[in-house]
């Protein structure tokens, strides 16, 4: 095992903020360790939402334009392992999804309103 | 080491069926799934099970812990025998979807050398003849088994917990990992690693920073896999955040929302701007204009556009003005206060109906 760029705690490492629109599909995919497959059927059934994506659009030919959001990166997994978990249908994990980011959302509110 | 029981994680009897299993882990997934759960410890919790299930839901996986375990009590220390997974071939990459790190060391002692190897090849044909489970055998592995196999390290999550300073500024963060590294009797040994890292301005709460070939190594000359942070917030006596936006309450008096004021304000990086209050904003809550942004039953917003966190584009400051009241504790507050009752006819009751 060859291993030249970790230095153990030397020097300061520079972060990137992933951009809000920086993904690519080969990233995304990647970062969330999951198939590419399994990704574009997502994308292409309106389950993952990807900035560049057009219905009608076919993986082979279009992916390369698609950019997701450090969100959608959270969407994947979460989805992914709702689907591994409890072997649910893509669309009942696309659902719960969007509950569990609805809740965020809410929470966010009440925490920026001193409620919680 | 400690020995984890892996059949009391998910409560069932070790001759379970894999059915059983599964219905098990289901249960307990759903009551401390960490997006929804109110259980103390949720995440941690999670883990355990997710450990525990990539074992017993796999046939190889879960015959291997059956014969080293055999003996062992929970929390007792626990140490393999030498070459105890000769005959076992785990098939993928040892994990189940997780994240590198989110299993423990005894997880890793088990799994996390046969994976390896297995994924380098190194492990190809060693133990001819002895493969668990499915039919895929060594070709599970996908194809890993060339010679010239290459493959870029796994990239690695963690989280990181800023102040809102830190995201202001930029700033230097010092992070600890735990990095499995094979020791030199062959046994896994977690080493903690420390990394200060640059985190850039403006970054926002759920953003991902990437520190790039900070993840695994790569295997055979490939090359390094990336460590993503993923960025949060530490609560802040003064200010909250939501995306760019700063939100922080500003007391003012009465006279300045009705006279007009201009109001000090500290920001979050340290710098102070004055916010002009509006003559007659006491006057006209719910006005959209100039930068009153509404009134709410709590009281009346203030935006100030461009001061919150900065970035592309920067975030807005939003101001809570909270109208204090003078107390009427001298003569010649309660006269002041006598007149206005007096004259002002005003009642703090009379829109109460009104609103909806």
């Amino acid at each position: 095992m060859s291993n030249g760029t970790n230095g153990i705690g030397s020097g300061i490492v520079a972060g990137t903020a992933l951009d809000e629109d920086g993904l690519s599909l080969d990233e995304l995919v990647r970062i969330c360790a999951v198939s590419r497959e399994w990704v574009v059927e997502r994308v292409e059934d309106g389950l993952l939402p990807a900035s560049g994506f057009a219905s009608g659009m076919t993986a082979a030919t279009d992916a390369a334009i698609w950019r997701f959001t450090s969100r959608a990166v959270w969407r994947t997994r979460r989805m992914h392992t709702l689907e591994r978990d409890f072997d649910a249908v893509p669309e009942l994990a696309a659902l719960a999804a969007d509950l569990m980011e609805e809740l965020e959302r809410v929470r966010q509110r009440l925490r920026a309103a001193g409620l919680e | 080491m400690e020995f984890k029981d892996y059949y009391a994680t998910l409560g069932v009897p070790r001759d379970a069926a894999a059915a059983d299993i599964k219905k098990a882990f289901r249960k307990l997934a759903r009551k401390y799934h960490p997006d929804v759960s109110k259980e103390k410890d949720a995440e941690a919790t999670m883990k355990e099970l997710n450990e525990a299930n990539a074992v017993l839901s796999d046939p190889e996986k879960r015959a291997a812990y059956d014969q080293v375990g055999r003996g062992y009590r929970p929390g007792q220390e626990f140490r393999p025998p030498p070459d105890w997974d000769a005959g076992f071939e785990f098939s993928g990459d040892g994990r189940h979807g997780g994240d590198a790190g989110d299993f423990s060391g005894f997880f890793e002692e088990l799994f996390g050398r046969a994976a390896r190897s297995g994924r380098t090849g190194a492990h190809s044909g060693a133990h001819p003849g002895a493969h668990f489970g499915t039919g895929g055998g060594t070709g599970a592995a996908g194809g890993t088994h060339g010679r010239q196999f290459q493959a870029r390290g796994q990239d690695h999550h963690a989280k990181v917990l800023l102040d809102i300073e830190d995201a202001w500024h930029g700033a230097t963060q010092q992070i600890s990992l735990r990095v499995p590294r094979q020791g030199d009797s062959g046994h896994v040994v977690i080493d903690t690693r420390t990394l200060n890292v640059r985190i850039p301005q403006g970054v926002r709460a759920g953003q991902l920073i990437r520190l790039a070939g900070q993840g695994a190594p790569g295997f055979g000359g490939g090359v390094a896999g990336d460590l993503l942070l993923e960025v949060g917030f530490r609560p802040h006596p003064r200010f909250r955040l939501d995306g760019r936006d700063v939100l922080m309450t500003l007391p003012v008096a009465p006279w300045e929302c009705a006279l007009g004021a201009m109001v000090p304000v500290t920001l979050p990086g340290g710098g102070d701007i004055e916010v002009r209050i509006a003559e007659g904003t006491l006057s006209t809550p719910g006005s959209t204009q100039g930068s009153i942004l509404g009134g709410t039953p709590g009281g009346i917003q203030l935006r100030v556009r461009g001061k919150g966190l900065p970035g592309d584009p920067p975030g807005d400051l939003l101001l809570q003005l909270d109208v204090r009241v003078p107390p009427a504790s001298s003569a010649r507050a309660r006269e002041l206060y006598e007149s206005m009752a007096r004259e002002l006819g005003f009642d703090a009751r009379a829109n109460q109906e009104a609103k909806p």
